[in-house]
């Protein structure tokens, strides 16, 4: 149901949005290699934040999956000014990297609309298969080579899906003050 | 003698007479022959100009007829333009009124997408009951966690037991019969706390998965009744603009 084109392009689209927001800082080290499965090896204090990308046709779960740790902590908190907790800061950035696939799709797909996001237990992923995917795909996201992350994009489908994404166009920045 | 010289002088006066009067003749018959030529002249421009004038006469009578043709087109044409111009008149009419039909039309569709845009608030109410059922969930887990505690400590008291059983010989046979049967029935707890770990591992995917489906669903609607709204707002406008 979905063709090879459109599975290329949601391929595209989260590694431009994975690249562009993942990243505290543009000039950071951001490596995102395709892996077989995302849940093996998760330990059990393994979480994943989940959003929800919906249309008429079909629903998208970006899965952003993360362990707590130190050297996740130090990344994301790197800025002394800010004392939200860990979570609010990285779910805040997943939801920048959701929305920047969003605003991606939004030039294919009209109808759109995101979810906030939910933090859950990695151990949920092997049930994935239930809603049925007509694409999973999962990825490690590798941030300066000490931040270990991973993602998993599960696209349900609801007609035949066809559409191939121009991803070329430069990220622009956003939710970002420019002063002149 | 002076006869003689009266008689010549008669005679060269009758000739001198005759000589004046030929003279005259001729004259006068010279000055008839071109006064005569000047009349005919005269005649032959004025027959000439009299034919031009036919000529010209004939002209104007058939740029008279043409002319009259051309205004009996002309009245009809009037006519017919006229009867046009009251049916568009009417048709004005008719599309004025269409007009604000429309307009009014464009302003309700507005009003009732900024109306509809509310809905937004019912999707979210739904996906607040995602956060009580996930609570609850949380709380399933929690228990659940708590009773694989329970089990594990009771396979090793089970072990124990079967130890000391062991170590009791014969008297404790019966014992150690007992406590193999706690260890199964702790083993199978065990699986049964696993499988329903899964379960609520499920539950909880299945769950944020379907609320958060429904949060979008809500949003990307709120969104569409906005280019809704939009787009009845921008006709109205330019219906408005058409009027002005």
């Amino acid at each position: 149901m979905i063709s090879v084109h459109a599975k290329d392009s949601f391929d595209r689209i989260f590694r431009k949005a994975a690249q562009a927001r993942l990243p505290l800082d543009a000039g950071d080290l951001c490596e995102i290699a395709p892996i077989a499965d995302a849940s093996v090896g998760v330990s059990k204090d393994t979480q994943v934040v989940v959003l929800t990308i919906s249309s008429i046709v079909f629903r998208l779960l970006l899965i952003l999956h993360f362990d707590e740790d130190e050297s996740t902590r130090a990344y994301y908190l790197k800025d002394a000014a800010d004392e939200r907790p860990f979570q609010e800061v990285f779910l805040e950035i997943c939801n920048l990297c959701c929305g920047a696939m969003n605003q991606e799709l939004l030039r294919y797909f009209p109808d759109l609309g995101m979810s906030t996001p939910y933090v859950l237990n990695a151990r949920c992923l092997p049930h994935l298969h239930e809603l049925k995917p007509g694409l999973l795909s999962s990825y490690s996201v590798t941030l300066n080579g000490t931040v270990r992350l991973a993602a998993t994009v599960c696209v349900c489908a609801y007609a035949p899906i066809d559409f191939v994404a121009d991803t070329s166009a430069l990220e622009e920045t956003g939710g970002e003050l420019e002063l002149f | 003698m002076i006869q003689q010289y009266v008689l010549a002088v008669a005679a060269s006066s009758a000739v001198t007479a005759l000589l004046a009067f030929a003279a005259h003749k001729l004259h006068s018959a010279k000055l008839t022959a071109r006064l005569h030529a000047k009349a005919q002249a005269r005649i032959d421009t004025l027959e000439a100009a009299q034919a031009g004038h036919g000529a010209a006469i004939a002209e104007r009578e058939r740029a008279e007829q043409e002319l009259q043709a051309l205004t009996t087109q002309l009245r009809d044409e009037l006519a017919l333009q006229t009867a046009n111009a009251e049916e568009l008149r009417a048709a004005l009419k008719a599309a004025t009124e269409d007009k604000d039909q429309l307009a009014h039309q464009a302003q309700k569709i507005a009003g009732e997408a900024e109306r509809l845009k509310s809905l937004g608030a019912t999707f979210e109410r739904w996906h607040e009951q995602m956060i009580s059922l996930m609570t609850q969930n949380n709380d399933m887990h929690a228990k659940n966690q708590e009773l694989s505690s329970i089990v594990r400590h009771v396979v090793i008291v089970s072990l124990n037991a079967s130890i000391e059983a062991a170590r009791a010989g014969p008297a404790g046979r019966g014992f150690a019969v007992v406590a193999s049967e706690v260890r199964a029935l702790a083993a199978r707890s065990e699986e049964l706390s696993k499988s329903y770990r899964d379960s609520l591992h499920r539950n909880d995917l299945t769950t944020t998965s379907t609320f958060q489906d429904i949060q979008a669903g809500g949003k990307m609607i709120a969104a569409s009744l906005a280019s809704v709204e939009s787009l009845a707002n921008q006709f109205h406008s330019k219906l408005h603009e058409v009027a002005v």
